[in-house]
């Protein structure tokens, strides 16, 4: 992908970050139960299900890479993963602002806040991975790792289901969701999924790079010895 | 980058500020004249007062929650805010350490040519 694609992601991001920025703030109404604190829902749930996103992203492309044992999938799994990992400490960040405020605690040990923590922990443990082995190991394991920790993201989004949650809603509850705030969340989710694509694009192109600078480095050091 | 970083957060303050900054428009002559109103389309007998205090008090209680609400809100955001910026910056300085590297990387040829 070239330098203008990238720019013109990145305006359509900035864009749709300020946009919904404004709806958040200054359009969609006030919810009547959380009032003003509900307006954490919006970044704090699209950031979960880009998420998923992210890791279904890692857990294709380790997959691809078992397969085909190419490194540019290696890479572009590693990448999804940094950046799902920064999603998934927002909404760990962000869930226990509003924990406080709705159950008047930063934290209980429900299903779905115990699952996101060790989905959270396993991909910390991912990159633990990849700086300790050496180049072929890290690609073979950590590929491996990002198949099997994948598994905990049905998990997370089960687990109200799975597990009876007084917390969070049980997947597929009907809410009475006000237009402006549905559209509101739309716009945010979108906002997230496109800078979640801009991030990946850049932090995959500095990955490609290093390689090539490695690559180089090593040609070099044979030319001289 | 440093620019996008001042420019980003003047942007989530200035639309955090111009949220909060709406003025609350209910007054009490307000609250009277809907409470007029719907006691006098109610069948059942109604203490108007009564009626009008409660509501007074419960916008009374909503409104003294307000700051606390809108400081889990601007904690929330700015915490969000935080993640982003401080992720963006290590990928910048990422960038220009490699980008300088490489550089450095490409002259050496040419300087054990010279």
């Amino acid at each position: 992908m070239g330098n203008l694609s990238t720019k013109i992601i990145g305006v359509i991001a900035a864009l749709l970050i300020f946009i919904s920025l404004y709806l958040v703030f200054g359009y969609a109404q006030i919810e009547s139960t959380m009032l003003e604190v509900q307006k954490i829902f919006y970044y704090h749930v699209s950031a979960a299900l880009t998420v998923y996103l992210a890791f279904g992203i890692n857990c294709l492309f380790s997959i691809k890479y078992l397969i085909q044992r190419k490194s540019n999938d290696d890479l572009l799994a590693a990448a999804a993963a940094e950046i799902g990992l920064i999603f998934c400490t927002i909404v760990l960040l962000s869930g226990p602002i509003w924990a406080r405020y709705a159950w008047n605690t930063w934290w209980n040990w429900e299903p779905r806040l115990t699952s996101t923590l060790v989905l959270w922990l396993m991909y910390i443990g991912y990159f633990i991975l990849r700086s300790a082995l050496e180049a072929d190991k890290r690609k073979l394991y950590s590929a491996v790792l990002g198949v099997i920790a994948f598994v905990d993201v049905p998990i997370v989004h089960f687990a109200t289901k799975f597990w009876k949650s007084e917390a969070h809603p049980e997947r597929g509850a009907k809410f009475d969701i006000a237009p402006s705030m549905l559209y509101t969340f739309l716009v945010v989710l979108a906002a997230c999924i496109i800078l979640f694509t801009l991030l990946l694009i850049v932090r995959y192109r500095i990955q490609t790079t290093q390689t090539r600078y490695e690559m180089i480095q090593q040609k070099h050091l044979a030319e001289a010895s | 980058m440093r620019i996008i970083v001042v420019a980003s957060f003047v942007v989530v303050l200035a639309l955090f500020i111009f949220a909060t900054q709406v003025p609350v428009d209910i007054t009490p002559d307000k609250v009277s004249a809907a409470v007029s109103e719907a006691v006098s389309k109610s069948e059942a007998p109604v203490d108007e007062e009564i009626v009008e205090q409660v509501v007074l008090n419960s916008i009374a209680v909503l409104e003294k929650g307000q700051s606390t609400r809108l400081k889990y809100l601007a904690s929330a955001y700015l915490v969000i805010w935080l993640v982003f910026m401080l992720y963006v910056l290590r990928l910048g300085q990422q960038q220009q350490a490699l980008d300088k590297r490489l550089a450095q990387l490409e002259q050496t040829p040419e300087t054990q040519e010279d």
